[in-house]
């Protein structure tokens, strides 16, 4: 599996098709491991994505007593095992991320797995696949990379080139464009 | 093992046990190609599987779409006909519904003629249904009271495009084409909400430097990420489009060269417009005249642009000549018939330009022919096997239908497929006359609101449980394949039908066994039309991904562009749409000082009554609330999550508040998803364009009011 998950906030149109997606998919017992908040819904309709960042070293899987976060040779963080999950919720409150849920009747934490039964296979995961706006991509790193670039590039054809001041201003770069007249 | 395969070269994942259906979503006009999970051991749906070769949607879904197979095998199911005994349902065998339903229409038919028996279609069903619904009323019944809930829907598009272009495609491009155009001028439209999948081509669009321009009183997913947003006041279409015209007038933007040849009325448009100046425009729409200057350049700089708009326009009582209006920017700009660019409507229900084109409207027969054309008729005559005169005349609307029902011209109804007692507008008045009936036949899957109120309700299929074709956004026939087989004694309509129809004698005219037969005859009937589906074949489809008509000859492959050459028009020149501002029928008043506009949400579909009983679309979004400006929320000491009460003449409504500043300060928000006291059409305006028939749900002014505690 050479692939990675990419995500980027301001394509997301707060349909929430990931989550339903998510429950979709066959070994998670139709209960969603992936958020779609709003940023400030007062303000704005902006929403956002959220899912397991798959960490290197990741804090859940560490301050797991019972050891039952298991980390696949390709990198994938798994849901914690049954049989091996004692309902501390150590997880919970190690993710610096608020990824893993908890199951308050089961007593069991459970979390995104990157849809593993698919994904080892190289096929999206169910969240990548359904995702209308691209907000979610399963994509190689290549391709990955040439977003990233792209976003530069796009810069410079609209004629601006950020600062040292103000780069992080480029970063939106697709966010509306307004005129600040009242109306 | 798990297979992995399903099309060549495309990786999907097959689970032990279970086989893959290839087929298209039931709701919206994307018709998103999908696949259907099947455990071969007790043929069961168990899942979705993305498609991820579907052309126009690449795997994607949007959360109806996902849990959509949750409707096939679903506990609230009609499994059985049912009977009203006494205000109760009671389950019934088919012959005993057969029984009462052949006296009932026999009885009030030779009393009171034939005309008293209506018919109440809908177009979230097959071409093959939709078509089928028109025979069975003119030759089943020989009634002219027929017409369908496309009415409340695309009906002015149909009626704008017929007009300016003289056909009604609800595309004139392909949509993959989309990647590749400049500028989106998106009228009335949240697709980001209503077609979530279509979002993909714009954002690879804009992913490339396009413009979006979005017109919309509320500044929605779609307008949030907009190059301009011109946060218009509902019902104010037109005066917007004239006034984008008029700067494209001033500043030479016209296409000189495509408009002297291609078009009409450039004169006149010219005149009209003169006075909608950005000062003028602005004053009538509420935009700000920057932003309509603004608009104007960015649109008429682009070499390739798409107008695109939705029930936001359409759904008014001007709505034909906001159609128009819109289309006439893109005539003016020479886009129409060209390469990634044109003009397009988004089709609101899954079949809804399919089901426009083959005779369930009151005044059209297959192929988008007229019933008030002898040359139409005698065509149709001859492929149903009638003579012309048996044809009945045209009917009435469907709002109008409720009319008939008031006055007891129309005494006994069939609905098919629709649930008007949530979608029409003013359904106080709507729900009264379907009560006036002495008959009401639906048929349906689930127990809607409007089954409720039937004598007698008919167990229809869902899509998944028959063949058949439908007709998506861009005018692309696709196929929809059978997934299992109907649950407990449903039926698909066409078989209903069919059934009804040879107890009343007609059996000889709807001798079908299965669905391709009347896709056959459909062909042969729309043969020469407008909508020409003759070269339209199942195999075809199958094998080029869908064929776009029309298709006039057996060979022809489809025609995914239209209007490269000529338009349908009689001189084969478009018409300008001269129209003035002409306002919504409502005016605020000091007892209804603010506007109301209703709309759909992402998660749930028309009357809800397939959304409603899907748990995760459920949870996500359980009741109809009202968006309203934190200043006007402020003005009426109104808390986020209060519950408040909306009323208009027609109608009341308690419902919590959401307040965000994405609306104008002028205007709420209700989606009309709810039926009962749940529901907005309580409150709409029954307004009817005055060439359509489309009524204007999306202004009418309204009463707020705090609840006192």
């Amino acid at each position: 599996m050479n692939k990675i998950m990419y995500l980027e906030f301001e394509r997301c149109i707060g349909c929430r098709a990931c989550q339903a997606a998510c429950r979709e998919c066959g070994d998670h017992d139709a209960k969603e491991r992936n958020y779609v908040e709003y940023v400030d819904f007062t303000e704005s309709r902006q929403t956002f994505p959220m899912l397991c960042m798959q960490c290197k070293d990741p804090a859940c899987a560490r301050v797991c007593p019972a050891n039952a976060i298991q980390i696949t040779d390709e990198g994938v963080v798994l849901s914690a095992m049954e049989e091996k999950c004692i309902g501390c919720r150590n997880c919970t409150f190690g993710c610096p991320f608020g990824i893993p849920k908890f199951d308050f009747e089961t007593n069991k934490m459970y979390k995104c797995d990157m849809c593993y039964d698919r994904t080892r296979h190289d096929i999206a995961p169910m969240c990548a696949s359904v995702c209308p706006s691209d907000a979610i991509r399963f994509i190689d790193f290549d391709e990955m990379q040439q977003l990233r670039r792209k976003r530069t590039q796009m810069n410079l054809v609209e004629g601006k080139k950020p600062q040292e001041g103000n780069k992080w201003d480029y970063v939106p770069e697709f966010f509306g464009v307004y005129t600040d007249s009242q109306s | 093992m798990s297979q992995f395969l399903v099309k060549e070269g495309v990786k999907n994942q097959i689970r032990k046990g279970e086989k893959l259906v290839t087929t298209h979503c039931c709701y919206c006009g994307m018709q998103c190609g999908m696949h259907i999970r099947v455990d071969e051991k007790n043929n069961k749906v168990v899942g979705v599987e993305p498609r991820y070769d579907w052309v126009l949607t690449k795997g994607k879904m949007c959360p109806k779409g996902v849990t959509a197979y949750q409707t096939i095998d679903h506990p609230d199911r009609i499994k059985t006909p049912l009977i009203k005994k006494n205000g109760k349902f009671v389950e019934a065998t088919w012959d005993e519904a057969l029984d009462l339903i052949e006296s009932q229409y026999k009885g009030i038919q030779e009393n009171y003629g034939k005309d008293a028996v209506g018919v109440y279609g809908g177009v979230s069903m097959t071409n093959e249904k939709c078509y089928l619904v028109g025979k069975y009323a003119r030759v089943g019944l020989g009634t002219r009271y027929i017409d369908y809930n496309g009415r409340y829907c695309m009906s002015s598009a149909a009626g704008g495009f017929n007009k300016t272009l003289g056909m009604d495609r609800g595309s004139t491009l392909p949509w993959t084409e989309l990647e590749h155009t400049d500028t989106f001028f998106m009228a009335g439209s949240n697709t980001a909400e209503c077609h979530p999948t279509s979002i993909q081509w714009f954002w690879k669009a804009k992913d490339k430097g396009a413009k979006l321009i979005v017109a919309d009183p509320r500044e929605t997913a779609t307008a949030r990420v907009a190059d301009v947003h011109l946060d218009l006041l509902p019902g104010t279409d037109s005066a917007l489009a004239n006034g984008i015209m008029h700067l494209l007038i001033k500043h030479d933007y016209v296409d000189n060269e495509y408009v002297q040849e291609r078009c009409n009325n450039f004169e006149e448009l010219k005149d009209m417009t003169a006075k909608f100046t950005p000062e003028y425009t602005s004053k009538l729409t509420g935009v700000a005249a920057e932003k309509i200057i603004k608009a104007a350049h960015i649109f008429g700089k682009s070499p390739r642009s798409v107008v695109m708009f939705a029930r936001g326009a359409e759904q008014q009582t001007s709505g034909v000549d906001n159609v128009s209006l819109y289309t006439s920017m893109a005539l003016l700009r020479g886009q129409i018939g060209k390469f990634a660019s044109g003009v397009a409507t988004f089709t609101g229900q899954g079949n809804g330009q399919g089901g426009r084109e083959h005779g369930q409207k009151a005044d059209a027969l297959p192929g988008y022919r007229k019933i008030a054309n002898p040359k139409d008729v005698e065509h149709v005559a001859g492929v149903w096997g009638i003579k012309p005169e048996e044809m009945p005349k045209e009917g009435v609307s469907a709002y109008e239908m409720f009319h008939l029902m008031q006055n007891k011209t129309i005494r006994a109804l069939h609905v098919i497929c629709s649930n008007p007692v949530v979608s029409s507008p003013n359904i106080n008045y709507v729900q009264d006359s379907l009560e006036k009936l002495d008959f009401l036949v639906v048929n349906d899957f689930f127990m809607s609101e409007t089954a409720e109120l039937a004598d007698v309700v008919l167990p229809a299929t869902t899509w998944a449980e028959d063949e058949g074709t439908t007709t998506n956004i861009e005018g692309r026939v696709i196929r929809i394949r059978k997934v299992v087989d109907p649950i407990g004694e449903s039926k698909p309509d066409w078989e209903i039908m069919s059934m009804i129809a040879d107890r009343l004698g007609k059996g000889k005219y709807f001798d079908y066994s299965e669905p391709r037969e009347i896709f056959d005859e459909l062909r042969h009937a729309s043969k020469g039309g407008k909508a020409d589906y003759y070269g339209v074949t199942y195999e075809k489809i199958d094998e080029q991904d869908g064929v776009f008509w029309p298709a006039p000859t057996e060979d022809s492959k489809g025609t995914p562009s239209i209007f490269q050459e000529r338009f349908a028009t009689e001189d084969g020149k478009a018409n300008l749409a001269v129209c003035d501002f002409r306002g919504p029928s409502e005016v605020q008043s000091n007892e209804y000082p603010l506007w109301l506009t209703t709309g759909r949400v992402v998660f749930h579909y028309l009357s809800g009554n397939q959304t409603r009983r899907v748990d995760f679309l459920m949870e996500q979004c359980p009741e109809p609330f009202v968006e309203m400006h934190p200043e006007l929320a402020s003005k009426y000491q109104i808390e986020n999550g209060e519950r408040v009460k909306l009323s208009t003449p027609r109608g009341e409504m308690i419902t919590p508040v959401k307040i965000t500043k994405a609306i104008r300060k002028d205007t709420m928000f209700v989606p009309y998803h709810w039926g009962k006291k749940l529901a907005v059409n309580q409150l709409t305006s029954p307004a009817l364009d005055p060439f359509s028939r489309m009524p204007e749900f999306k202004v009418c002014a309204v009463k707020l009011e705090k609840l006192t505690k």
